[in-house]
């Protein structure tokens, strides 16, 4: 078995003993084999770590690099230019705005499809046909590819032959081009992006109910404490580190919109859609500014490790790791 | 739980309502692959036609969909059992072996999710680009170019997955197997592996879904000889027109295997989809 770490005076003169006085005159093939057989967890987690250093690592260091000079794919010199691909950044209105519209996606599409997953967790709990079948209809939009599921919508919200118009105009309700219009393109992906993401903080909240203990909850019940009392003083609380692990999953996942919005509206009208993602996305391929891309990057991940670094933090508070 | 019948019709009606808003437009649409051309955006929708195939064959052999499937099989395949051969031991030395900064590895793997692609996905485009221009190392529209980009995502997912299902064997397990003459690495292969092996094939289902469903790191370095199904889908878009029956067509290919694996592995799921923290 593994060597156990541990205060004790016993384990540490062990150690000292079977590290040094052991091997003192032994041949250094045993010494090896001893080295090995301590360290041998290294032997089955190098090479994977190896590859996670390649391909996670690396790349944010050489974008670190990349961001300090002036890298464009057409020209050979690249010369230093210190902080200024950041200035350039955050002075850039197009930057700020798909920052800002990036914030708009995180707070809604968060928002929305945690009340509606939460909502729909507390509603199946209440019936008891069919819970099998709803459970699988409801995985569905999860496990399809976000550019199926936009371009999907695009067909759905068609202001011509469009089936959502086609259900208004039988209330009477003329046609509408939501995804055309500035006023209305935003919300309209962050209600598909709700759509495909609320059944999975209904699967999380559901599989977090389903580990709470239920002598709490009958014993409050039998006292008369109201549901709502049950539910703010009771379920909630309980729930807590659940909460953050869908919250979490979901900040970070909107944060990174790409796909839906790619295939919709790929960031129009005006730039009223356009997410960090893609704007980065553009600013390297499109228009060849690779180093400013990549200083744009690097805010991003300094962003979004701030707001999941917080979020950890309350986490960790709960949860302990195994 | 004693429910009120006047909550539980409540549940039921409100249910009833949002599991109809899922699936309507994913079988609206489906239902539009198997259309013919003249009704592809007939208005009000036309529900009553002959199917026919002709959108799959125009779409599989016209527009060459069988070579992106044979691509997208190829990457999402090789992805999984590349994170799966390098993932599956460091899962195993998590679960069994302590040391010191096991934990710390652990956490700093969940903060590997974190990431957006975009971060990973431009560097890699450069690099790809200086390692053909400056060592002739071609990895840019290649196999094994993806397969090694893909494993940002996958072999984080693969280890925190795996090292949930080695937790639960008793380690006494391989212990008995190494009193009776096994190794650590033969009690490994012979005794642990296939008592664990659902959990592998769920594991490696849930990341073939992921990479199969990847889009934005092919969209960068993919090319024509490696273009995916999920890439693919946005060329029946044209500004001007949009061939609805053959986008439907190449939607399902994407989604149908999905769906099958999906209700295969639905309980298993929510474990995979939260990075196994839950536990």
């Amino acid at each position: 078995m593994s060597t156990r770490r541990g205060g004790s005076l016993v384990n540490i003169k062990y150690m000292f003993h079977s590290d040094i006085a052991d091997n003192q005159g032994k041949p250094f093939s045993t010494r090896l084999y001893q080295l090995t057989q301590r360290r041998r967890h290294w032997f089955f987690i190098a090479p994977a770590l190896i590859i996670l250093l390649l391909v996670v690592i690396y790349p944010i260091i050489f974008s670190t690099g990349v961001s300090l000079f002036r890298v464009t794919f057409a020209s050979q010199s690249r010369p230093f230019v210190g902080l200024q691909n950041f200035e350039r950044m955050l002075g850039n209105d197009d930057f700020i705005q798909s920052a800002f519209n990036t914030l708009y996606y995180v707070v809604f599409s968060v928002s929305g499809s945690f009340l509606l997953g939460f909502a729909v967790a507390l509603l199946i709990r209440r019936i008891t046909a069919g819970v099998e079948l709803l459970r699988l209809i409801l995985i569905i939009p999860i496990t399809m590819a976000p550019i199926v599921v936009g371009l999907m919508w695009n067909w759905m919200l068609d202001p011509l032959f469009g089936l959502v118009n086609w259900f208004l105009g039988l209330f009477g309700i003329p046609g509408q081009t939501m995804l055309a219009h500035a006023s209305t393109a935003r919300l309209t992906v962050v209600l598909v992006d709700i759509w495909q993401w609320y059944p999975l903080v209904f699967l999380i909240i559901e599989a977090g109910m389903a580990t709470l203990p239920r002598a709490p909850f009958e014993s409050a019940r039998l006292e008369g404490v109201s549901s709502w009392m049950i539910f703010r003083r009771l379920t909630l609380p309980m729930l807590r580190p659940v909460i953050l692990v869908a919250l979490l999953l979901r900040t970070v996942d909107a944060f990174r919109t790409f796909d839906i919005v790619r295939v919709m509206t790929d960031g129009g009208p005006h730039l009223t859609t356009e997410t960090l993602s893609l704007y980065l996305y553009r600013t390297a391929f499109t228009f060849s500014k690779l180093s400013r891309a990549a200083a744009g990057s690097i805010l991003m991940l300094l962003f979004i490790g701030l707001i999941s670094a917080l979020m950890f933090r309350y986490l960790y508070r709960d949860v302990e790791m195994g | 739980m004693r429910v009120p019948t006047s909550e539980r019709v409540f549940a039921y009606v409100i249910l009833i309502v949002m599991a109809m808003l899922v699936i309507a437009p994913v079988l609206a649409g489906s239902i539009t692959a198997f259309k013919p051309q003249i009704i592809w955006v007939s208005s009000p929708p036309t529900w009553v036609f002959e199917p026919t195939l002709e959108n799959f064959e125009f779409v599989f052999f016209t527009r060459k969909g069988w070579v992106y499937l044979r691509n997208s099989l190829i990457i999402s395949i090789g992805s999984v059992a590349v994170a799966l051969l390098l993932g599956v031991p460091a899962a195993y030395a998590f679960a069994r072996f302590r040391f010191r900064s096991s934990k710390a590895l652990m956490q700093w793997l969940i903060s590997l999710r974190m990431i957006p692609p975009i971060v990973v996905g431009l560097p890699f485009y450069a690099m790809f680009l200086y390692l053909e221009r400056g060592l002739g190392i071609g990895l840019r529209d290649t196999f094994p170019g993806l397969i090694i980009t893909y494993q940002t995502f996958l072999l984080p997912l693969v280890i925190w997955m795996m090292r949930g299902y080695f937790a639960e064997l008793p380690a006494a397990m391989e212990e008995s197997a190494m009193v009776e003459g096994y190794t650590r690495l033969g009690a490994l292969w012979r005794v642990v592996l296939p008592v664990v092996f659902p959990g592998i094939v769920a594991t490696a289902i849930l990341n073939f879904i992921f990479a199969w469903n990847e889009f934005f790191l092919a969209l960068i370095l993919a090319g024509n000889r490696t273009s995916t199904l999920p890439m693919t889908a946005g060329t029946y878009i044209v500004r001007t027109r949009v061939e609805w029956g053959n986008l439907f067509a190449v939607n399902m290919i994407i989604m149908a295997p999905v769906i099958v694996l999906t209700i295969i592995l639905r309980r298993q799921l929510v474990k995979g989809l939260t990075f196994g923290i839950l536990e």
